[in-house]
Order: C-alpha cells, then structure tokens, then sequence
C-alpha cells in the first residue's frame, strides 16, 4: 500500500515545485486597488450589502476592487489579509466581527504596508470607522426610557440586557450605554430588576438563553429589552412570544437592522440607525480617497477619536416605517453626490 | 494439450478503472489533481505561485496536524468529535496563560498535558466503561467547549500577540510556511507508522476487527487508549499553533474544525464508523484538496459558501467510492 502512496506522493512532490516558479511572474498594478473583507456572518443582509456598496464606490472612482469574505471565522480573516498582500492591494476596508484576529491581521498588513480601515471595532493598528457606541447606547435608552415612561410610569417589573459578549467593549458601550440613557430618563429603576443574558447578537442563537431567562422569571410581566443589537434584542421577544408572555415586552435596539421593511416586530419599538451598509462612503471619503491621492492621512485607531465618525440615528418604530429598507437606501445612496452619508439622507432625527 | 484455464487471464477495462479508483489514496490523488490542473487553467499560474501555496499551507497547519493524529483514532475505531473542542480549549490555555505572562515553552507543555488528561477521560470513558465513542466524545465535545468559554471571560476573547511567537509560526523554507512543511513531515510519519510498523498494523487490525485482534494477542484497549490520547495531543497542538498564528484565542476558534478534519479525511479515504479503512497521506490530500477549492474560489471572487456544496459532492463521490471499493466487506 505504502509503494503505491509513495508513487503517488511522489509525482505530486514532483510536479507541484516544476510549476511553482511558473506563479511568480508579477502583475502591472497601475491602478489603486482597493481590498474588501466582509464580515461573512449569514446572520446580516447588511455584511453583503457593505461590500456591495464599497464596490460600487471603488468602480465609480475608476479602481479595481477584490472582496472576500471573514467568513465570521478568526483564522479566515487572517488568511484574507494575506490573500490581499498578495493581490496588490493598495488599502484594505474590513468588518471583522471576529476580532480576535486582528492584531495578526495589523501585523501581516504592516509588514506588507497595506492601510487597513476597520469598521466599528478598533485595533491600534487600524483606521477606526464606526459608530459613536457610547453616544448610540444612551441615545437608544433615552428613546426607550420615553416610551417607559408614558407607558408604565417607568415602573418595569424587568429590565433585560440582550448581550453579546464577545464584541468586547462595544457590547460594553451599547448595553451599557442603553442602561445610563434609560436610567436618565427613569433614574428610580431599582438596581435589581436589571438583569441579561448572552444573545450572541442574534436572535436565533440567542433564544434558548432568552427563555432561560424568562423562565427564571415568572412573573415579570411589563419587561423593557435593551441589547448590543436588533438581532439580540428580538430573541428576547421572539422567547416571551413562544411562551405567550410578549403582550407587554418592548424593546429597543442598536443597528437598526430589523426596524424597517415589512415585517418588523410590534414589540421592538425602536432602534439606533447606524445604516451600516452604507460606511463605505466614511471610509473612501475620509481615508481611502486621501491615500489614493497620495496624502495619507494620520492613522486614528482608537473609537473616542476615530478617523472617520458615523453618527447615531435614533428613531422609534413609527419613524422608521418612513425610512426606505435597505435596497431602496443603497440605490438612493448610490445615485447621491460623493461623500453623502445615509444619515444625511434618511435620519428623520438628525441631531 | 492446452489447458485453457492455466491462461493468464485479461483484466477487463472496467477492472483497470476500478482498480484505479479503489486504491487506498488513487482515487483523493486524482481528485487532488485535478483541483489543482482546474485551478492552474482557471485562476491561472497565480494558483501555484510559491506566495498563494503559502497562504494555503499557513492555514492548512492546523487541520493537518490534528488530522494526523485524530487519524489514529479512526483506524482503531473510535471517533473523537472532540477534537474541535480540544483546539478551542487549547488556544483558550494557551493564550490565557500567556497572558498571565507565561513562558511560552512552560506554557505549551502544560497546554498538552491538560489535553492530554481530557484524552485519557474519553479513554476511561470508552475503553474502561464500553461507552459509545460518538456519545461519550459528544460530550466531551459540550463540556470543553465550556470550558474554553469560560476561560475566555466575558469579552469572549483572549488577546495574547506576541510578535516572536507570530514570526516563528510565520517562519518560511523554501519559499513555503516552515510548520507547514513540518505539518507535511508529521503526516508522512504518520503514513509510515500505519504502513509499516508493526504499531501501525495493529491499530488497522484492532480498528478492523477488534475480536480478531484480541485472538492475535494484540492489547486492543491499549491501542485504543494511546490511539485517543494521541487525537487528544494532536487536538492540543493545533490550539497552540491556532493562537500563535492568531495572537488570540475566541469563541469562535475551532468550532466546526472537526466537521472540516472528518469530512476531508472521509474524502481521503478513511471511515468515520468502519475501523482499520484509511492512510494519513490520503487524508493529508483530502485536506489539501478542499483547501484549494476554497482557494479557487477565493481568487475568482465566488462566495465561499459553494465550498460546502463542493465538499458535500466530493463527501458524497468518497461515500460511493467506499461502495465500490468493498464498503463493509472489509470487516
């Protein structure tokens, strides 16, 4: 058996090295080439649509332009990095979700002296491009805390926390951000009726801990729901609706991903618009047009003093429902001057 | 007088082509071939520069070596669904104790003898108490994952970059990632102790018919043992290759890894509930096969989502090819 692998090892071992060289010859790169990775979690419509929309950016600025996907996979991310070393490219854009690669992905690009613009979660080697997240979470649980307020005179018997851990200190800045809003607004909340669980930021992985939860809380009933994000908020509804106790749960999200379109939940009663299909347009305009220009701006890594800020956009349910879902948004956002954001065109609360 | 039935006797064609696809790495060496002459006429000679078979071969370290060792559990006839886990929780070791500012030669070993342990709990629990291998490594498979979880804290996620570490894994040989071509060493010696070490036949014979084994004489717990100890080292070592590689250890490390090592093993020769069937070599091709699937892709911009559907056709031609090759006849 051994000879007959051996035979076969052998005339791989042979031919791969005789056409190795072969791949070596290197491309003309005139042209700035822009580099996309993907977040990849199928969680998201939006993860796809920001590449969509940073392609059809790049095109309209005459670049070439190669995507790939993280995956939601650490080690996938980081091979992607390498991927784009190798194309030439000439600036990265990236959503890495799993963030624990980002300090090899800072190492291989610097090695290689590659830009890289990360969105919404900061390394120190990277462009931060991304949402206020303190400022996003205390403006969502003001906008709920309103709504508390009016409706059961801020005497909740449950405050729950949709969590998703491992977005790290973002996850810290929303949630913990949403409480201090709500608490601005209802400051007599007792310490002991807010409670969380780990959704995961999504509303399907995040359901089984949803329902422990409510399990091991029988009897609240007018529960308010804050949370890293849409995804996590709704699997706290979508549990108290399997077990029929959803009559008086609200919640309020961060994203903005589920609060448009025509089947958004009656429960959530509100988001925090980050549009994030559309941070291309902060990324090329504020730091990767000035690089293919040649004046490379100074790099802003950290999230209090990033190079390129998104701005919150609270709204309420019954404001979203006049914001345009996500296919309408990019079409407009690509027909509208350069450097318009979403936010200037489809925040009915501009600050 | 000519006695017709002392003739040497012609294969027919459809002999010939059995024979060629049922040998024990025929059939995952023209696979792999042919991957590579698709991906040679479609991405073109970029496919094999020494830079992307790089790329390839850094993130091919892990699978590699866990699939080396992980194989001899499923040559004597266990399968260990924990191996993903034991990545995970290795990493999540590995870096938290880095971390703390470990040394990382102590660190490692240390990382491996906790693996190690959790090896020997599977042993104790599938040889020592006859628990089903699936059922009791399904377990194990839960249980460390928690365990990584909770060593990961609340962020989730363990940052420990260290920039020497990251240059040692990064290190290169003839143009190719070093661990890599070290990867490569381990499966040959992998191949060799199978094939011709009286060790290796007797993890194929205990694998193949375990009664059988124990009438030759042959410890069939004690293969058996060793063989899930050595899935449980290789696992360990992956997750401190992972988090060297990485600088990180994360929730998300590992998960689904030991559905990526089986299923390339699968296509490469070996059986998940079939003892004694398979060759480290043609796992080794299975895993390399798929990686430059998911290359091809990669570089041709296509979602990687048809990497499933392409390993799913290639788990499903593998499934037929063990049909065709004796399937059960083997025992």
């Amino acid at each position: 058996m051994l000879r007959n692998t051996t035979r076969a090892f052998a005339v791989m071992a042979l031919s791969v090295p005789a056409v190795l060289g072969l791949g070596g010859i290197a491309e003309a790169q005139d042209k700035f080439k822009l580099g996309m990775a993907v977040g990849g979690n199928t969680c998201c419509e939006w993860m796809k649509a920001q590449g969509d929309v940073a392609r059809a950016l790049a095109e309209k600025e005459g670049w070439d332009y190669v995507e790939l996907s993280n995956n939601n996979d650490p080690a996938t991310a980081l091979k992607n990095a390498q991927i784009f070393v190798q194309e030439g490219a000439k600036a990265v854009i990236q959503f890495n979700g799993q963030a624990a690669s980002n300090p090899a992905i800072s190492a291989v690009m610097k090695q290689a002296g590659i830009p890289i613009v990360t969105y919404d979660i900061a390394d120190p080697g990277m462009y931060f491009v991304g949402i206020d997240n303190l400022a996003a979470g205390i403006a969502g649980g003001e906008g709920l805390g309103k709504i508390v307020k009016e409706k059961w005179d801020c005497n909740p018997d449950l405050v729950v926390s949709a969590e998703g851990a491992g977005a790290g200190i973002v996850n810290e800045w929303r949630t913990g951000g949403m409480r201090t809003g709500l608490g601005n607004i209802c400051p007599d909340i007792p310490k002991e009726k807010y409670v969380s669980f780990e959704s995961q930021g999504d509303a399907a992985v995040g359901l089984p801990a949803a329902r422990d939860l409510l399990a091991a809380h029988p009897d609240a009933k007018k529960i308010a729901v804050v949370g890293l994000n849409d995804g996590g908020v709704l699997a706290l509804i979508n549990a108290a609706e399997q077990l029929g106790r959803a009559d008086d749960v609200i919640g309020w999200g961060q994203d903005g991903a589920f609060i448009t379109g025509d089947n958004v939940n009656p429960h959530l009663v509100g988001s925090v618009f980050y549009f994030l299909e559309g941070y291309a347009v902060y990324a090329i305009r504020d730091v990767i047009k000035p690089i293919a220009e040649g004046k490379i701006p100074p790099l802003k890594a950290d999230a209090g003093d990033p190079a390129s800020k998104v701005q919150p956009c609270p709204v309420t349910a019954e404001q979203a429902k006049a914001v345009p879902d996500m296919a309408e948004r990019v079409k407009q956002l690509l027909a509208a001057p350069a450097g318009t954001t979403e936010y200037d065109l489809f925040c009915p609360n501009k600050g | 007088m000519t006695d017709i039935t002392a003739a040497p006797v012609r294969k027919g064609l459809s002999e010939d082509w059995r024979a060629i696809l049922t040998g024990s790495v025929a059939s995952i060496s023209i696979t792999f071939i042919a991957v590579i002459a698709i991906g040679w006429f479609w991405v073109g000679p970029k496919f094999l520069s020494f830079g992307n078979v790089s790329i390839m071969g850094t993130f091919l370290i892990v699978p590699l070596i866990v699939g080396a060792f992980s194989g001899f559990a499923l040559l004597s006839g266990v399968v260990d669904l924990s191996i993903g886990s034991m990545v995970a929780f290795s990493s999540a070791l590995f870096a938290l104790l880095i971390s703390l500012g470990w040394d990382p030669a102590t660190t490692a070993v240390v990382t491996l003898v906790a693996c190690l342990c959790f090896g020997g709990i599977n042993a104790i629990a599938i040889v020592g108490f006859g628990a089903e291998p699936i059922a009791a490594t399904l377990g194990m498979l839960v249980a460390l994952r928690g365990i990584a979880w909770v060593l990961l804290g609340s962020q989730g996620t363990i940052f420990a970059f260290n920039i020497d570490m990251f240059n040692l894994i990064s290190l290169q040989l003839f143009g190719l990632p070093l661990f890599f071509l070290v990867a490569i060493a381990l499966t040959v010696v992998a191949a060799l102790i199978v094939t011709r070490t009286r060790a290796g036949r007797h993890v194929q014979a205990v694998g193949g018919d375990d009664k059988a084994a124990a009438r030759a004489g042959i410890s069939v717990r004690g293969v058996r043992v060793a063989a899930l100890l050595l899935s449980s080292f290789g696992a360990g070592l992956g997750g401190i290759v992972y988090a060297a590689q990485l600088g990180s250890a994360a929730r998300a490390t590992g998960f689904g890894l030991e559905f990526q090592v089986y299923a390339a093993l699968m296509i490469g020769g070996y059986s998940i509930l079939r003892g004694g069937v398979g060759n480290p070599i043609g796992g080794a091709l299975g895993l390399l096969a798929v990686a430059g699937v998911s290359n091809i892709l990669d570089l041709k911009a296509i979602s990687p989502y048809y990497v499933n559907i392409i390993v799913g056709l290639l788990l499903l031609a593998a499934v037929l090819l063990d049909r065709i090759r004796g399937g059960d006849a083997y025992e």
